[in-house]
């Protein structure tokens, strides 16, 4: 009988758990997977840029680095609470992108996949949902969030 | 007329690319320095549709109206910078000029892909300027949209 090795033991270990973190935007608390992250910092100010692109009108700058803005609670019709605010940087299919979120201290958490469950939301693009006992946290798909510009010219992606 | 200040941001071989950076509301706005023929003042410049510089007419163009852009223009810094590619010509009345500056093509940013909407045509890239950026303004798109403003106007020429 072959044995499986060890890499073959925890990538299996790995896809029965999902690394999530919580955070909240006006209040809400959404889950995001750690993977799709790129950092967590201090919200500064943004600079507004002239657009038609849904939530997507300002720009984040830090030192010589640029990335656009997302505007999460727009979308969600959230007012975010807390100061100083947070920056949650999310790895996009586009590019890296800033959502401010609320200034809370998300907290890291850890679920099986199995506990993940098919999300009823239809204003936000989810992975699905789970429960941690005082409700339903939906995981967004931050890859994805807003669309993306291989989806926009008409090329399927896998969501 | 006259443009304040000329800022080089670095020295090298390479031949660099000039831009007049202007403010509207809270966003700069870089033009290409190739198109710009003049800037007055709002009493050099006069009132009317349009301006009569060394025998050509620039019809003035509400590009806060077009980015759909909040601006005073009841300050002392507004000025009206006089574009043209040698076809078409464009007044355009900012809040601000900052004066020229000179970039090196590295260092003219692309608009991230997050932007998927007009903003695309509106601007062709950004750049770096102070603490925040400026838009680099597409003269394809802004003196097309004299054009259509002549063609609308009565006597204006038909295209």
């Amino acid at each position: 009988m072959l044995r499986a090795s060890k890499q073959q033991e925890k990538s299996v270990d790995i896809k029965r758990s999902w690394n999530l973190l919580i955070f909240s935007i006006g209040g809400e608390r959404l889950a995001v997977r750690t993977d799709d992250i790129g950092g967590i910092a201090h919200w500064t100010d943004s600079i507004a840029v002239p657009s038609r692109t849904p939530f997507v009108q300002a720009m984040l700058r830090r030192e010589k680095e640029l990335m656009p803005v997302y505007d999460l609670a727009a979308r969600l019709n959230r007012t975010l609470v807390g100061d100083p605010l947070l920056c949650l940087v999310a790895k996009h299919l586009d590019g890296l992108m800033a959502i401010c979120i609320d200034g809370d201290m998300p907290s890291l958490h850890t679920i099986d996949a199995g506990a993940l469950q098919f999300s009823t939301r239809a204003d936000i693009e989810t992975i699905g949902s789970f429960n941690d006992g005082d409700g339903e946290i939906p995981v967004v798909a931050l890859q994805t969030l807003g669309g993306s510009s291989a989806s926009h010219n008409g090329h399927a992606t896998g969501l | 007329m006259s443009l304040r200040g000329h800022h080089r941001t670095e020295s090298t071989h390479e031949q660099g690319i000039s831009f007049l950076v202007v403010r509207l509301g809270k966003t700069r706005l870089a033009l290409p320095a190739d198109g710009v023929r003049g800037v007055l003042t709002p009493a050099e410049a006069g009132v009317g549709d349009s301006i009569k510089a060394v025998g050509i007419t620039y019809q003035h163009l509400d590009l806060v109206g077009f980015l759909m852009i909040s601006a005073d223009f009841d300050t002392a810094d507004t000025r009206v910078v006089l574009y043209s590619n040698g076809r078409s010509h464009a007044a355009v009345r900012v809040e601000q000029v900052f004066g020229l500056t000179e970039v090196e093509p590295v260092q003219c940013i692309p608009l991230p892909a997050h932007f998927r909407a007009d903003e695309r045509t509106w601007f062709s890239g950004m750049i770096l300027h102070g603490e925040g950026l400026a838009l680099i303004v597409n003269p394809t798109w802004l003196l097309g949209e004299v054009a259509e403003v002549v063609s609308m106007t009565p006597g204006g020429m038909l295209r």
